[in-house]
């Protein structure tokens, strides 16, 4: 009896209270909604195929990247490994039974679902232009969508991952097995752990000031007009106070998974543990003190530009000690390079793409020329879709045994993993020589000598949908048709992996007791 | 028993806040109310909500708290603190 | 029963305790963007914040100061009570009434403020945007509060030595509540007042 024949009905799923059945639901929504924002972006891509503006207007394709941006940031990014990976794993790898709140857990979801629905109701009755960064004065003042609706919908979502964040601390800090102390946890729960403290740290930020956009734009009067005496940059301030982190929020949990998946295929402890756990929270709290580099030429104070920008260098610091150790975990390790390993060494390889050219931006002098242009676009697309996305997918093929209680088909997996590191390399990189030759991001038509690139960049966005379809097709299909898989079919040393799987409804059989650190890997076994 | 005497000290307060605000002291008006109302907020902290019996992970839960909202405030004051001090080469001069 | 994943009453005890402990960690970084908004613009447009300050109630503000201070004392109370098993309705009713007593005098207020607050201009109307932005958010905070402790009154009979978990949650909430107007009444109600 498994977490997965409990029970048939609609209803059984809708009610449920199991984390992993709350991850599934999660799984199903965000899923459909990275199709939703993936849409919009081949959309723009294909648009950028020319330099005429001539398949969509302007005012369509702002409507498009606005409405790409807010549904991957907010209905795909920010849940996909807390909300799925978190919820099914988390009190999997530390022996507990179920998330310390299941009820809450499941209004999370439905929270989710009605932010879903608002943001979904607002694109059908005409979208909007703001871009996802909602900036003042034009989205208080001058925009004509459906800027409140939108807002409602961010607002909503806001709150149901402010909840999941509070739901996994309380998790970890309750309801670890005996012995399983906090330099025996796996990374995974390391990093899931600090990205909850910053979604309930910084999400509340973003919500209230969302809030004060929308009474702006509705009473006429608030504190970002400067004719009140307001402050269009506080907006900016408010706004980047949650969203730079919110870029830890997508990337430290991608972190997590490239942890366990890297040393259990290289078959070697991850080397230096504690350092790892250490940087996790050192990216996490350095995190909020860099907001100010996305302001550098907003008319911010010039000092404040400095101190962000040195503040934003000492970030490359922890995440190049992760680098670094990832790296040095593979050193006479046997490695496989199965399925997830090729993700996660994807993810590697491009997260450090995106975090070197993360330091470019971060220097104050070169974001002058680099600012607002396709190398910002091509930079946090390598942190975000190279980065997370990679992380998500491969942590999706290492745990789908567990998950489905199935085998996908290995060379399938391999196949897409190989498909999209090509594609997703072949969209972005010319995105950085564009914006070093000056292509500014927003616009929909651009001068014809840029068009070699661009086509480049629009034809790697084709291999790129074909490989995100890929996944869909032959896991939907393992689900009906693949081996049975057995309980650890990695041979991994999780604490998810010493029950059946698919795990029964309670995961654990008997509660473990944990004797030692994680990751006891053999490398000559 | 206890619980009435914060609550008598909360008053008392209340009415040292409200009275000092008659007198004229210029920015330690701001000030005397800022602190008056920290100490309000302790005591129904330290008390009522028992933070006094709470173990170091709530007590931890509640400076976070506070920490990151200074963050927020002292961070964007480096902008606001120095913001007509000088202008960089590409932005408009007041 | 919803609560196999905890080993004993004392630790979902605690689990809840310290949750509630960290949605108020998120309820203060929630109100910071206001709160900060305020900073500002007090030092932008001080004067214009000063005589806003003079047109609004004083002694209401003040009077509903103490009627909020006095509920967090009853509701200190009804936590005690529950403990024990007896009394908790009456203090539940008190902390009730006197967060109503609040709300309606707020009501009262805002409904003298609201024209003169509709023909502010220049900073006053930020000052007006702000006060009613901060303590309208405040209020729906309370009426939530009172709400749940409608719900307490109603499931008083479960509340006892043994199980005492809702009552001391919803008194975390009550008391943060409180303190938040312990701060919005000098911010709005006490600006130089000696020059009023
Ligand atoms: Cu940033």
């Amino acid at each position: 009896m498994s977490y997965l024949t409990e029970g048939y009905t609609l209803r059984s799923w809708l009610t449920t209270h199991d984390h992993k059945r709350i991850a599934l639901l999660y799984a199903v929504a965000i899923t459909a909604f990275f199709f939703v924002g993936g849409a919009a972006a081949t959309m723009m891509r294909l648009e950028l195929a020319t330099p005429a503006g001539d398949l969509v207007s302007a005012d369509t394709y702002n409507k498009l990247f606005t409405i790409h941006g807010v549904i991957m940031v907010w209905f795909f990014l920010i849940p996909s490994i807390p909300s799925v990976l978190g919820n099914f794993l988390v009190p999997m790898m530390i022996g507990a039974k179920d998330m310390a709140f299941p009820r809450l857990n499941l209004a999370s979801w439905y929270i989710y679902v009605i932010g879903g629905a608002f943001t979904l109701a607002a694109l059908v009755a005409g979208g909007v232009d703001t871009g996802w960064t909602f900036y003042t004065p034009y989205s208080t003042m001058f925009a004509n969508g459906h800027v409140v609706l939108v807002i409602a919908g961010v607002f909503v979502v806001g709150f149901s991952s402010i909840l999941t964040g509070l739901n996994i601390i309380v998790t970890v800090h309750r309801l670890r097995a005996p012995g399983l102390t906090w330099f025996r946890l796996p990374l995974f729960i390391w990093a899931n752990y600090a990205t909850s403290l910053i979604l309930i740290l910084a999400t509340p930020v973003l919500a209230m000031t969302l809030t004060l956009i929308a009474l702006e734009r509705l009473a006429g009067i608030g504190i970002f007009n400067p004719a009140l005496g307001g402050d269009p940059l506080l907006f900016q301030h408010l706004f980047w106070f949650y969203s730079h982190p919110a870029v830890y929020i997508m990337v430290l949990p991608a972190m997590g998974v490239a942890s366990e998946i890297i040393p259990c295929f290289a078959r070697r402890p991850v080397f230096g543990y504690r350092f790892m756990a250490y940087a996790i929270l050192g990216i996490a709290s350095i995190g909020f003190l860099v907001w100010g580099h996305h302001m550098f030429v907003s008319g911010q104070s010039l000092y404040a530009g400095m101190v962000f920008s040195m503040l934003s260098f000492l970030v490359a610091i922890p995440s190049a000690i992760k680098v670094f150790n990832w790296t040095a975990t593979l050193y006479k390790g046997s490695i496989t390079f199965s399925a997830p390993m090729l993700y996660a060494l994807g993810f590697v390889g491009l997260f450090t793409i995106g975090g070197l050219t993360g330091l470019y931006l971060a220097s104050l002098a070169l974001d002058v020329h680099l600012t607002d242009t396709y190398f910002v676009i091509a930079h946090f697309h390598y942190i975000m879709v190279g980065g997370s996305v990679m992380a998500y997918l491969g942590g999706i093929h290492f745990w789908w045994p567990k998950i489905s209680g199935r085998m996908y088909p290995e060379m399938w997996g391999r196949a897409a993993a190989l498909l999209l590191f090509f594609g997703f390399n072949l969209t972005f990189f010319p995105q950085y020589l564009l914006g070093y030759l000056g292509m500014p991001r927003r616009y929909h038509e651009y001068a014809p000598e840029l068009q070699v690139l661009n086509l480049f960049s629009s034809a790697g966005a084709v291999v790129l949908a074909a490989g995100y379809l890929l996944p869909l097709g032959y896991l939907g299909w393992s689900l009906l048709y693949g081996k049975r898989a057995s309980a650890n079919p990695w041979e991994a040393t999780g604490l998810e992996w010493q029950t059946s799987s698919p795990p029964p409804q309670h995961n654990f059989h008997e509660t473990p007791r944990v004797e030692r650190g994680p990751y006891g890997y053999d490398p000559v076994r | 028993m206890r619980y009435v005497a914060v609550w008598a000290a909360l008053l008392v307060l209340l009415a040292a806040t409200a009275g000092s605000s008659y007198i004229p002291m210029g920015g330690w008006n701001a000030f005397a109310n800022m602190a008056i109302s920290s100490l309000k907020a302790l005591l129904v902290a330290l008390f009522f909500m028992q933070l006094r019996h709470e173990g170091a992970l709530v007590r931890l839960a509640a400076v976070v708290a506070l920490v990151w909202l200074a963050l927020l405030f002292g961070l964007s004051w480096t902008d606001y603190s120095t913001r007509g001090a000088s202008h960089a080469p590409w932005s408009a001069r007041p | 029963m919803a609560t196999i994943q905890f080993d004993s009453a004392e630790e979902r005890r605690s689990a809840s305790l310290l949750g509630m402990w960290l949605f108020l960690a998120t309820e203060v970084l929630f109100f910071g963007p206001l709160f900060f908004g305020y900073l500002r613009g007090r030092l932008a447009v001080h004067e214009a914040f000063v005589s806003g300050s003079h047109h609004i109630h004083f002694w209401l503000g003040t009077a509903n100061t103490a009627l909020l201070l006095t509920s967090s004392l009853t509701m200190a109370l009804a936590v005690e009570r529950a403990k024990l098993g007896r009394g908790v309705r009456l203090m539940l009713s008190l902390t009730a009434a006197l967060g109503t007593a609040f709300l309606c005098i707020k009501a009262y207020e805002y409904a003298s403020e609201l024209g003169e607050a509709a023909s502010a201009r220049g900073g006053e109307a930020m000052f007006y945007f702000l006060y009613f932005a901060m303590t309208g958010v405040h209020a729906l905070h309370l009426a939530i509060g009172i709400g749940l402790v409608a719900w307490l009154w109603l499931t008083a009979r479960r509340y006892g030595e043994r199980y005492s978990m809702p009552v001391e949650v919803t008194g975390l909430y009550w008391h943060f509540v409180d303190i938040v107007w312990v701060f919005l009444y000098p911010m709005f109600y006490l600006l130089e007042r000696y020059n009023a």
